[in-house]
């Protein structure tokens, strides 16, 4: 028979903020003393009818016990009416089983609803704080007097279900955490005041769980536990505070809540517990994380760092470490020893320590920095290595360890040679210590007892000597406080600098020169490749590299190494003796590039129909490149390109014309078959194996017409022919005027009297030295005259002053004036009488000898026959009488002293003469004339 | 009031003045941190905070003062409004999360001191006027406590009657520098 076990509800009650439905019933006739009982429970919602949850619980009842049972419910119960009610059925084995429910309790109300005034909307939950991604049912209590009621989450519209007029229900899924303010709901009614009504969400993120916890001790006291404590769960308005920490410790079951995060210091009891058993737990009012760990102490030991570290160096290469280490009764630590140089781990070892420990390093480099490091660890059972305990030193300096890379340059300047040493410096590991200076000891082979030591002070890397053209050897050496590197040889022959070597074109690659040569002699122990990193500038900046002596060819890289820049490169070969040889010379571009600039450019030869160009020469080592050849661009209108001329029609319908003088020597190009009156335009551009010259503008050129130029070549011939020909009457005028009409005739050259003398009549003409003068006045000459080595006495008409006789005053003089007049009265007296007697102001010049006083000269004696072969060819007769005009008489250079010492008395007024013999009848005419022309 | 040394200036303690007026007059100092903070950067909730302004002095009511008692009715109210602002700090998990807050009331502190030193060279002696008292600005259910969506509004609304009777208090000052008010006691 089943038991009639009907619950009765005794109390429910709420948790509003939970949303959260507390039942207390019994079963008022139950009389066991203890049963297993289920109980059906149904929940319905503003009215009973609206049924909105059906479950079971099942629990053991005991007698006259209170059954207690929690409901959540989904909305919050402000918001509606909820009724319930509970069945019983009994569930236990000492009964068989039931196949009927109890009647229903009767329905108990829960209600926990708010009177909503009117005009007034409630939201429910109000500051609910509920876990990121969790549902909420959000309910809405809307006052008289509204409708039409909108609500927002943040911006975004919600919409719910309205469930009577005066309740709406949105349900929200998943929500998200915004900020932790808050996420704000607001709802307002389309006809009710204006005020806002809402609620706030606080959405917690979720608890995470602590990560990584962890455990240590560094001193056997404390146990230092560590964890990541995740993100922080706080929220405003202390709906939440920040999760907290507790760790649990199981075996000795004390809990101790952290003040950290992330951290707990846990005290190690005096009992020496050796294994622990930790949870750490992390909780916030909406759900608790827990994490545990297991451990043994002793592995869990993270050692302080080394203490008394000292560190003492043996010699320039080594150095002895000690160090002591926290003890703890016979527990050992493995230490690790660290040496570091400039960064890096050069050396690394183990040792086994219990309280103090040492340890050497070797083969260290001398005048070095190190760093030696230490840290330790448990032996046993490794757990973390301590921090790091360092102490820095320095080795001694000591001695340089190689010798120098030397090289030189020779050159022979006024018979001496001039030789520049370069060397490179040493490496740090080679010079062990700061270079101090450079010792250079020179060596005369002639004379080995005569050496010389130079001092060079570093950071010097090169010196020059100037040295006889006799053999020498040069020693360098290195120094440092320490000591003298071993020593580098420089040989130099009588030849040294003046080899001459074929030097040939190489082809650059990337950055560099791949360069190889022949081997001159057998017995090269090396060769040297020298070149100026600089090229193109006064700083050389020699570079070189030493090759091995069966290698024949290497490569030559530099970051130095321009495109476009030409760089010669020396071959030297290296011989036992030390002695070295130029063996070759090359130049080439890593990259050869166009040409900059183009060579300037003159025209010759314009012609109506050609003209010539011509242009200047390159530097060479300045080129930017091999010239190849030369592009010669002609540019016209009408233009016809000559035969191997590459002809192109441009956009202005222009013609280019482009000729390839392809031998870089040639500079000249003889542009032909050209039309005359027109406007060229031409380029000369020299071009490499990268491309041609620059672009630049046109030089332009007109040619001329034909009839100009052909007048040009007509008439300046013959105004050539003509003023030749003028020349040439002129001179045949005054050959045939002196030849046929002289002014003073000459009866010697007279062609009349040729006759008259072939007739062998001696005495036809007179001789003047037959002449014996009558008188002899002698005038004071100037003494100008007399100091000017005197004239010739050519008394003829080229000889003439060209300005008129002038009577020399006693201003004029500046001193006395001697001059010598002679004059035979007995002749034309009326010719001394007219004042035209002849004067001549200034010196007489190139008198070619003393003149004697009754021997007039040569010249004179010309004069006079001109005159008197002209007197006798105006003369009618023979007899006519002859006027004799006395000549100069004048001073010569010779017999200057001599009259300086009986100089002539000078007379006021005295003058000298010109003296002729003219026929009487033409003696004033003629002298006339002569003052006229001259 | 304050106890530390005034200066007898006017025209610097005026300028100074002018000068912390406009500085807290502008909203960017307090309001808008606070609306960002609290997620009130909705159209919907900024025209809920500034339709219905918490009472504070008006402008006008301001200007028709006397000197006195302009500087006493300044003083009174900001004292309200610090105390006011003290009980926002229970609106944050920490201080730090907020920094505006502190500066704001150490900046109304400053002023506050400033007023009282211009009070001094009025030689009147000041009368501590009654706190102004504020209208609840809404009208909400008496039957339970404001809700916190309640309280952010409300101290919204508090914070722009705040910066509205800065500006106001600032422009009154203004006025005092080109003596238009000379006239009055």
């Amino acid at each position: 028979e089943p038991l009639q076990l009907t619950p009765e509800i005794h109390t429910v009650s709420l948790q509003s903020a939970l949303q959260e439905a507390n039942l207390e019933w019994t079963v008022p006739t139950f009389s066991h003393q203890e049963l297993n009982i289920v109980f059906q429970i149904e929940i319905s919602r503003m009215r009973t009818s609206n049924t909105i949850w059906v479950g079971n619980y099942s629990t053991t009842v005991k007698h006259e016990e209170t059954v207690h049972w929690k409901w959540t419910s989904d909305i919050p119960l402000e918001c509606a009416t909820h009724f319930i009610r509970i069945r019983a059925m009994v569930d236990d084995a000492q009964y068989p089983p039931q196949s009927s429910w109890s009647n229903w309790s009767s329905w108990k109300e829960v209600n926990a609803q708010v009177s909503v005034p009117p005009d007034t909307l409630l939201i429910f939950p109000e500051d609910r704080l509920l876990e990121e991604g969790s549902n909420v049912t959000i309910c809405l209590m809307i006052g008289q007097n509204l409708y039409n009621v909108s609500c927002k989450l943040q911006e975004e519209p919600i919409r719910g279900e309205q469930l009577d007029s005066h309740l709406s229900l949105i349900k929200l899924n998943n929500v998200v955490f915004l900020n932790n303010a808050g996420t704000n709901i607001n709802c307002k009614a389309m006809n009710g005041t204006k005020n806002t009504f809402g609620t706030v969400l606080f959405v917690s993120k979720v608890l995470e769980e602590p990560k990584n916890f962890s455990c240590e001790t560094r001193d056997f006291k404390t146990l230092n536990c560590l964890w990541e404590p995740g993100i922080d769960t706080t929220l405003s308005w202390h709906k939440q505070r920040s999760q907290h920490y507790t760790l649990y410790e199981s075996f000795s079951g004390r809990r101790e809540v952290s003040n950290h995060r992330n951290s707990h210091t846990w005290q190690i009891t005096e009992d020496s517990q050796e294994t622990y058993n930790f949870t750490l737990t992390a909780e916030n009012n909406l759900r608790k994380r827990s994490v545990s760990i297991s451990f043994n102490l002793t592995h869990r030991v993270h050692p302080k760092a080394p203490h008394d570290v000292t560190l003492k160096t043996v010699g320039a290469t080594k150095a002895h470490m000690t160090w002591k280490v926290p003890s703890r009764g016979d527990y050992t630590l493995l230490c690790q020893v660290e040496l570091q140089c400039e960064g890096e781990v050069i050396h690394e070892h183990n040792v086994s320590v219990h309280t103090s420990a040492n340890y050497l390093f070797s083969d260290l480099e001398p005048d070095t920095e190190y760093k030696a490091c230490v840290r330790c660890a448990s032996a046993n059972h490794f757990w973390k290595w301590s921090d790091w305990m360092q102490k820095k030193f320095r080795t001694p300096e000591a001695a340089p360890s190689e010798a120098l890379d030397v090289w030189r340059d020779v050159r022979t300047e006024n018979g001496r040679h001039v030789v520049t040493l370069f060397w490179k410096p040493l490496l740090k590991s080679q010079a062990n210590g700061k270079i101090i200076s450079y010792n250079i000891v020179v060596e005369n082979e002639a004379n080995p007892t005569e050496s010389e030591q130079y001092s060079v002070r570093a950071p010097a890397l090169g010196t020059n000597l100037s040295l006889d053209l006799h053999p020498y050897k040069i020693h360098i050496s290195a120094n440092n406080s320490a000591g003298a590197s071993p020593e580098s040889l420089v040989v130099l022959s009588s030849h040294s600098g003046h080899e001459e070597v074929h030097e040939k074109t190489i082809k650059g690659i990337k950055n560099g020169f791949n360069i190889s040569w022949e081997p001159v002699s057998g017995d090269a122990i090396g060769y040297v490749v020298d070149w100026c990193a600089h090229s193109q500038t006064q700083r050389c900046d020699l570079q070189w590299k030493n090759v091995g002596p069966n290698i024949t060819s290497t490569i030559i890289t530099s970051d130095a190494f321009e495109p476009g820049v030409r760089y010669n490169f020396r071959i030297f070969e290296r011989s036992v003796e030390e002695n070295v040889r130029l063996v070759e010379k090359q130049r080439g571009y890593t990259q050869e590039l166009a040409p900059s600039v183009n060579p300037g450019v003159t025209i010759h030869n314009l012609t109506p129909n050609s003209f010539s160009l011509k242009w200047q020469d390159y530097a060479s080592d300045f080129q930017s490149g091999f010239i190849k050849g030369y592009l010669v661009y002609l540019k016209s209108k009408e233009l016809q390109c000559n035969p191997n001329w590459e002809r192109t029609v441009l956009s202005d319908k222009s013609v280019l014309c482009k000729y390839d003088v392809d031998d870089p020597e040639t500079k000249t190009l003889t542009v032909e078959n050209l039309r005359p009156e027109s406007l060229y335009e031409f380029l000369v551009t020299p071009y490499t194996s990268a491309g041609q010259g620059p672009n630049e503008t046109y030089t332009k050129v007109t040619t001329p017409d034909v009839r100009s130029h052909m007048l040009l070549q007509i008439i300046l011939p013959m105004t050539l022919g003509v003023f030749l020909s003028i020349i040439v009457c002129y001179w045949k005028s005054q050959w045939v005027k002196e030849k046929c009409y002289p002014d003073i005739p000459n009866p010697y050259k007279s062609s009349i009297l040729s006759l008259i003398k072939s007739k062998k009549n001696p005495h036809l003409i007179m001789n003047v030295k037959d002449c014996i003068p009558d008188v002899l006045e002698v005038i004071n000459k100037a003494e100008g005259s007399k100091t000017q080595c005197v004239g010739s006495g050519k008394l003829h008409t080229e000889d003439v002053p060209t300005k008129p006789p002038l009577v020399p005053t006693e201003k004029d003089s500046s001193g006395p004036m001697p001059f010598v007049f002679l004059e035979n009265f007995t002749y034309d007296q009326s010719a001394f009488d007219s004042g035209s007697h002849g004067f001549i102001p200034g010196p007489l010049k190139n008198t070619p000898h003393q003149l004697g006083l009754l021997a007039p000269p040569n010249k004179l004696q010309n004069v006079l026959e001109n005159d008197y072969m002209k007197s006798l060819v105006e003369s009618p007769t023979e007899e006519t009488s002859l006027i004799y005009v006395s000549q100069l008489a004048s001073p010569i250079c010779g017999d200057k002293d001599s009259l300086v010492t009986n100089p002539p008395m000078p007379v006021h007024g005295s003058e000298y003469k010109k003296q002729m013999a003219l026929p009487g009848s033409l003696t004033s005419a003629s002298l006339k004339e002569n003052n006229l022309t001259s | 009031w304050a106890k530390r040394g005034c200066s007898s200036s006017s025209p610097k303690l005026l300028s100074q003045l002018k000068s912390q007026a406009n500085i807290t007059g502008n909203t960017a100092s307090l309001l808008e941190p606070y609306i960002l903070h609290q997620n009130l950067n909705t159209l919907t909730l900024r025209a809920a905070c500034t339709e219905h302004p918490v009472a504070f002095p008006s402008e006008d009511m301001l200007r028709q003062l006397s000197k006195p008692d302009f500087l006493s009715t300044v003083h009174a109210t900001l004292g309200r409004v610090w105390h006011q602002l003290g009980a926002f700090r229970q609106q944050f998990p920490k201080i730090q999360d907020f920094p505006e807050l502190e500066r704001a009331r150490q900046n109304i502190q400053g002023i506050r001191n400033n007023v009282y030193c211009m009070a001094r060279l009025l030689h009147p002696p000041l009368e501590i006027p009654e706190p102004t008292q504020a209208d609840s600005g809404t009208s909400r259910p008496t039957t339970t406590a404001p809700g916190i969506f309640q309280i952010k509004i409300d101290s919204c609304r508090f914070l722009w009657g705040y910066h509205r009777f800065m500006g106001s208090v600032g422009r009154v000052f203004e006025e005092w520098g080109d003596g238009s008010r000379r006239s009055r006691r």
